[in-house]
């Protein structure tokens, strides 16, 4: 779907624990209908009538989307503008741009090993939430982590979903203590041990990120990183968000050639 | 105080917003900024291109360029710090991939361009000669290269280099060149008047303005290579001021006035500061057809204000009323 840009209205915002928000919106149908059909990991570009000090867009991930017109971001304060959308009460305008970017496509042969931390939960609980509506949550096992139990949120959904979840807390409120990669990695050798196919889709903080990327090439499974840089447009002009990747082009776009890359490509030391 | 120009408000569909460039006639003064409107492409999703007075492509050099280290860009009150690094597909590549769709617009075609040293300028500029009969307008030839080379910055500083440099290149090519410049420049009405003279048709500006941002937390600046280009509103009222200047000193020079658009009324300054055409940057980030509402505004604006036609205000701005000479008088206690 090519991305447009419309206005659209806050209808609900939910503080949860850990400082997250969830904020609803509501669009026209026709504007909104096409989010619905995106695949999870690609975003939208938000921006609130923020005048002229606040120039551009921020951008977020779809945690859902109707082909009614409304669809939800899960946000938590970092700058000036996240703290403004937490603000922002029912009603609130909005303008968005989207969708944007390629994401993740849904499960085939291999079972998806989803690793979510911080906001990066969206694409992965769209893809668990997929993968339950297509009738096989069991493709799906979602690996959560957080700093402590009030770090990890929407987690009844998968529940509900039948996804099998592991969590982890550094303090050990909840689930395992540690980093959620300890546990991915005892899975990925069971997985070795049984012959089972697996694959890795990873959304998260950078440290996190780059952790699950040296385990999945070690382990040498299909490791599908999102990825979060600074951008001004979104659509692949300010070339702002340049990633560095392996290849003839020392540099693609997290925008447009993104945000999911394939593990081996991106170049980190 | 000045009193306002008293004028009756006109009807929208009065306002005549054709506008002259150095011989080109445009159907309004709206275009789009180099680096701001990559080739074009994207924007299609969003906006009817061909609305568009015109567009000023990314950049081009002789060879493809593949930019800066990250992070390129941060956001600043009011603007935002670019080190993008001048990547490009190079003057090969835009000709056979990037030219065909821009040549169908029906707009005016400016090519940005630039060299790592003053041959690989007119390399480029005779490069790009080769696309005079397949769409391009105009070579909007780029002197502010903050990033290259020793000696680049020469090009945008020194009045005497860029006359040298211009010259080269207006001889290398059947195609009019509009020399872009800085606004890092000491005396930038003399970087006009040297374009001019060396057979630049006209000057476009202002590009960025060197800048820096700072990461408190990590003690590292905000862009990777420690300075950037500072563009957006916060540049509006230095990019008035230069292109006042210019217009003011050498009021025959045509000039493409940029910096900070994007409003109507951001628009309608520039013209009353001297220049003919105007081309929106930074603001596309956010919005993507920025440049045909800040169109639309500002037809509102002019028959709001009694304007009809661009010509009648292009550098019209006059100085206020001298102030009477007042005589001290005794204290009033
Ligand atoms: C593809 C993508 C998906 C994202 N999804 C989510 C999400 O679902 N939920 C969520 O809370 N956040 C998400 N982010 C991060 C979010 O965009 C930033 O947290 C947000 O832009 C910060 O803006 P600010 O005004 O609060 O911070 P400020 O520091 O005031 O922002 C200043 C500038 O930096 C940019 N910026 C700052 N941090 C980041 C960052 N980590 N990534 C990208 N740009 C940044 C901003 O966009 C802005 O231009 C996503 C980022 C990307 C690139
Ligand atoms: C991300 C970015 C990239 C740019 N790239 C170029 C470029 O390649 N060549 C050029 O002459 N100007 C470039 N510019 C400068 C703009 O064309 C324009 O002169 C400047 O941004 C001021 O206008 P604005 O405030 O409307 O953006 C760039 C600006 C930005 C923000």
């Amino acid at each position: 779907m090519p991305p447009s840009q419309f206005g659209a209205q806050l209808v609900d915002n939910q503080a949860l624990s850990g400082g997250y928000f969830t904020l609803r919106f509501a669009c026209d149908a026709a504007c909104g209908a096409p989010l619905s059909g995106i695949e999870p990991g690609q975003f939208i570009m938000v921006r609130g009538e923020w005048g002229r000090e606040m120039l551009n867009p921020r951008a977020f991930s779809v945690l859902d989307a109707q082909a009614d017109g409304s669809f939800s971001i899960l946000i938590k304060i970092y700058g000036r503008g996240t703290a403004a959308l937490s603000a922002l009460r029912p009603g609130g305008a909005v303008t968005i741009t989207g969708p944007l970017g390629r994401g993740f496509s849904a499960p085939a042969d291999a079972t998806q090993l989803l690793v979510a931390g911080g906001v990066g939960l969206p694409p992965l609980h769209l893809q668990a939430k997929r993968a339950a509506a297509a009738g096989r949550p069991e493709a799906v096992e979602m690996f959560y982590g957080g700093r402590n139990a009030d770090d990890l949120v929407l987690t009844e959904p998968l529940d509900d979903w039948g996804v099998k979840t592991t969590y982890a807390t550094e303090d050990g409120s909840r689930g395992h203590q540690g980093f959620v990669t300890g546990a991915l990695e005892a899975r990925l050798e069971a997985a070795k041990a049984s012959g089972e196919a697996v694959e890795v889709l990873a959304c998260g903080p950078t440290p996190m990120l780059r952790a699950v990327r040296t385990m999945g090439l070690a382990h040498d499974v299909r490791t599908l990183l999102c990825l979060e840089e600074e951008m001004a447009c979104g659509f692949g002009v300010c070339l702002g968000c340049a990633v560095p990747v392996r290849g003839p082009k020392p540099y693609k776009y997290c925008c447009s050639d993104g945000p999911v890359f394939d593990a081996r490509e991106v170049r980190w030391s | 105080m000045s009193a306002p120009v008293r004028t009756n408000p006109i009807s929208p569909d009065a306002v005549d917003l054709t506008t002259t460039f150095a011989g080109l006639s445009l159907p309004h003064p709206m275009m789009t900024a180099s680096g701001c409107f990559a080739y074009g492409q994207q924007f299609a999703h969003f906006m009817d291109v061909s609305q568009l007075a015109g567009l000023s492509t990314k950049g081009i050099s002789p060879a493809p360029r593949m930019g800066n280290p990250l992070p390129r860009i941060c956001e600043t009150a009011s603007g935002m710090i670019n080190s993008i690094g001048l990547e490009n597909v190079g003057a090969e590549a835009f000709l056979a991939e990037k030219l065909p769709y821009l040549a169908d617009l029906d707009v005016s075609v400016w090519v940005n361009f630039f060299g790592e040293d003053a041959d690989a300028y007119v390399r480029c500029a005779e490069m790009l000669s080769a696309g005079a009969d397949r769409g391009i307008d105009v070579l909007e030839m780029n002197i502010s290269c903050p990033n290259i080379k020793k000696g680049g910055i020469e090009f945008g500083t020194v009045p005497e280099v860029a006359h040298r440099l211009t010259k080269r290149c207006v001889e290398a090519t059947s195609l009019p060149i509009v020399v872009k410049l800085t606004p890092n420049a000491a005396d930038v009405p003399a970087m006009a008047q040297a374009a001019y003279e060396a057979g630049a048709v006209g000057v476009s500006l202002i590009n960025t303005i060197t800048a820096m941002g700072i990461d408190v937390r990590t003690r590292k600046p905000r862009v990777a290579t420690m300075y950037g280009g500072l563009s957006g509103p916060a540049v509006k009222p230095v990019a008035l001021r230069m292109v006042h200047q210019i217009h003011t000193k050498h009021p025959d020079i045509p000039i493409c006035g940029m910096g900070g658009i994007l409003s109507g009324e951001d628009a309608l300054e520039f013209l009353m500061a001297g220049a003919s055409c105007l081309q929106v940057g930074t603001a596309n980030f956010s919005e993507p057809p920025a440049a045909l509402r800040v169109r639309d505004e500002l037809r509102t604006l002019m028959a709001e204000l009694g304007i009809s036609n661009i010509p009648e205000i292009v550098g019209c701005i006059g100085r206020h009323d001298p102030e009477p000479t007042y005589a001290p008088e005794a204290s009033w206690t």
